[in-house]
């Protein structure tokens, strides 16, 4: 069956996103807002994503991968935010097998064995 | 002769290794077999000379079926979950307190287990995960596999599903450390009961426990168990953390006992049986009055020592000694093992702490010792030490006993040499935090610090730790101790 991905804005659309897929492996990618000519906000994250992109072949059968914007830089400087409320999330870009404490922040999702890693790391 | 092993071994196992045989050179600069404290440890500080480094790790499932990744004892069955757990049990109480300092709680306070071990495991996991990542961060090999010896430069590794690879290396450290020991002479002790492996990792209460032991273990679990609400009992055979100061360790006890843990002292058990209601009923011999006793519980947690982890090792194969009596890694000051380029770390050494911290410094100076063109060995004198019970006790150097072994009762006035500068021997301190406290008193009494140095401290009120400057009553002298005014 291969994985397939989803692509989401802001956090309740990523909760109801992974919450249907629920029972499958759900991979998450976390990143800044992109503007009209598709340039994040976050340097880090517009380096991390071709290298995501890249090792996604190696997701196990029926994953969904979700790419999650999580909206603008004032929103995401704010602490209250509830990506790091709920989700505990740190830092922009974050990877993440959702449901386990496996995750990537920001330059560890530079490098590809760690990314190839959390895909297949049980 | 090693060399005919060695085709022999290929033959039978037909692996494709054939590198070394050939070439005669080894894989790896650095194997380590153990990924816990010490290994690890090891493995990444050799990791930054710039070594080919690999790291076999392997845990095999206690009799009750548990299992845990990568990190070692302390990680994943240890001091871990264990502190988490007494801070539950802290939190319990300060809930308590709270209402006296005007905090609306309704009492009783209610602990539901699910919830806290939940959180501690998904801690731990998260902890398993840093490991991974660190790892593959510094570019060390990690093999999840049980490894054993093939030769003293080669090692077996074998995966959960019997898949084999074989490691060569220049160097090898091993660091399997140790696991619970199970009472065999007891019947129904294996098959009923469970130890601090599996504690940790149940997911439903352990309910109405007993825990037979006197140990550090024993006394931490039996701890925080009474304190998250439990019925818990402390069956003890003779005296209470042994090895310990014994002044302190009935102090220990005391204090648990008036929190609410129940003692059976001076009794050994004698079987284990299953109820139909799936209770344990457990029959013991009360040694003082001659008497056999018997009680049921919900789980007997087994907490009388641990063994060394070396039995699928095959050292006998190359020639590492080990202790007779304890079955474990006899090694120098500078961790080598009777064979050279095999070195041993943590746990599994004869006559070391079974510390984390000293397991991890020891590993890392051997590292710095193979690769780094350092030359300095570990100092396992003073090393600081808490036992986590409900009133923790911290301690730093020698017990009252050890020392007046060492130095002749004449010349002990509590825990200092009588004569001439009077340096300090040891510092033990029961009370909360007590790690905190002692941990800053360990670099005092590494610098050789003497009484009326500590005399001259002045202390920080109000503390709790102050006390320590303000010792003066000798137990000599007979006077009652007990500290009253402010």
């Amino acid at each position: 069956m291969g994985w397939e991905e989803k692509q989401v804005r802001g956090y309740p659309e990523f909760v109801q996103t992974a919450q249907r897929y629920h029972g499958r492996p759900i991979f998450a990618l976390f990143c800044g807002d992109k503007d009209a000519e598709g340039r994040s906000w976050c340097p880090d994250c517009v380096t991390a994503e071709p290298v995501v992109r890249k090792e996604l072949h190696n997701m196990p059968d029926e994953s969904v991968f979700i790419y999650c914007l999580v909206g603008d830089r004032a929103y995401w400087k704010d602490p209250n935010n509830e990506f790091r409320k709920n989700l505990k999330l740190t830092g922009v870009p974050t990877l993440l097998k959702y449901g386990t404490p496996q995750k990537l922040v920001e330059e560890e999702c530079f490098k590809a064995e760690l990314v190839r890693m959390l895909f297949t790391e049980d | 002769m090693a060399a005919l092993q060695r085709r022999r071994l290929l033959g039978v196992s037909g692996l494709s290794r054939t590198v070394r045989a050939l070439s005669g050179k080894n894989e790896y600069d650095l194997l380590v077999i153990g990924g816990g404290s010490g290994g690890l440890a090891c493995a990444k500080e050799a990791a930054q000379f710039g070594r080919q480094v690999a790291v076999l790790d392997y845990v095999e499932p206690s009799p009750q079926g548990t299992k845990w990744g990568l990190g070692g004892t302390c990680v994943n069955v240890g001091c871990i979950p264990k502190k988490l757990m007494h801070q539950a049990a802290l939190l319990g109480s300060a809930l308590k307190d709270a209402q006296h300092y005007g905090w609306n709680i309704a009492q009783p306070v209610h602990h539901t287990w699910s919830v806290m071990a939940q959180a501690v495991q998904n801690y731990v996991k998260s902890l398993n995960w840093g490991h991974r990542v660190q790892l593959q961060d510094k570019k060390v090999k990690y093999f999840n596999m049980k490894g054993s010896f093939s030769d003293p430069h080669t090692v077996r590794g074998l995966t959960k599903g019997g898949k084999e690879t074989i490691v060569t290396a220049e160097n090898i450290v091993i660091a399997t450390g140790g696991r619970p020991k199970y009472p065999m002479h007891i019947a129904g002790a294996l098959e009923y009961g469970i130890t601090s492996d599996d504690l940790f990792w149940l997911k439903e209460s352990p309910g109405k426990t007993l825990v037979v032991g006197a140990s550090y273990v024993s006394l931490e679990c039996a701890g925080f168990l009474t304190g998250i609400g439990l019925d818990t009992t402390v069956m003890m055979r003779s005296i209470p953390l042994r090895g310990f100061d014994q002044q302190m360790a009935s102090l220990v006890t005391e204090h648990m006992e008036s929190y609410g843990t129940k003692f059976l002292k001076r009794c050994f058990p004698t079987k284990v049986e299953k109820l139909e209601s799936n209770r344990l009923q457990v029959t013991w011999k009360n040694t003082d009055l001659g008497t056999e006793e018997t009680d049921s519980f919900d789980t007997v947690l087994w907490a009388v020592g641990r063994a060394p982890d070396t039995e699928t090792l095959n050292l006998e194969t190359v020639g590492v000694k080990t202790n007779s009596e304890t079955g474990k890694i006899i090694v120098d000051a500078s961790e080598a093992t009777s064979v050279p380029h095999i070195y041993a770390v943590g746990d599994i050494t004869e006559g070391r702490p079974e510390l984390t911290p000293t397991a991890i410094a020891a590993g890392k100076l051997l590292a710095q010792r193979l690769f780094g063109q350092s030359s300095e060995l570990m100092d396992y004198d003073n090393v600081p030490t808490t036992v986590f019970t409900p009133l923790e006790y911290g301690c730093v150097g020698l017990s009252e006993e050890a020392a007046v072994q060492c130095y002749g009762s004449d010349n002990i006035e509590m825990v200092c040499l009588r004569e001439r500068a009077q340096r300090i021997l040891g510092l033990h301190f029961i009370g909360p935090n007590a790690g905190e406290v002692i941990q800053g008193f360990a670099l005092g009494i590494k610098c050789g610090a003497t009484y009326p140095q500590l005399m001259k401290t002045v202390g920080i009120h109000p503390t709790c730790a102050e006390e320590i400057t303000k010792l003066h009553i000798t137990k000599r002298s007979g006077l009652d101790a007990t500290v009253t005014g402010c």
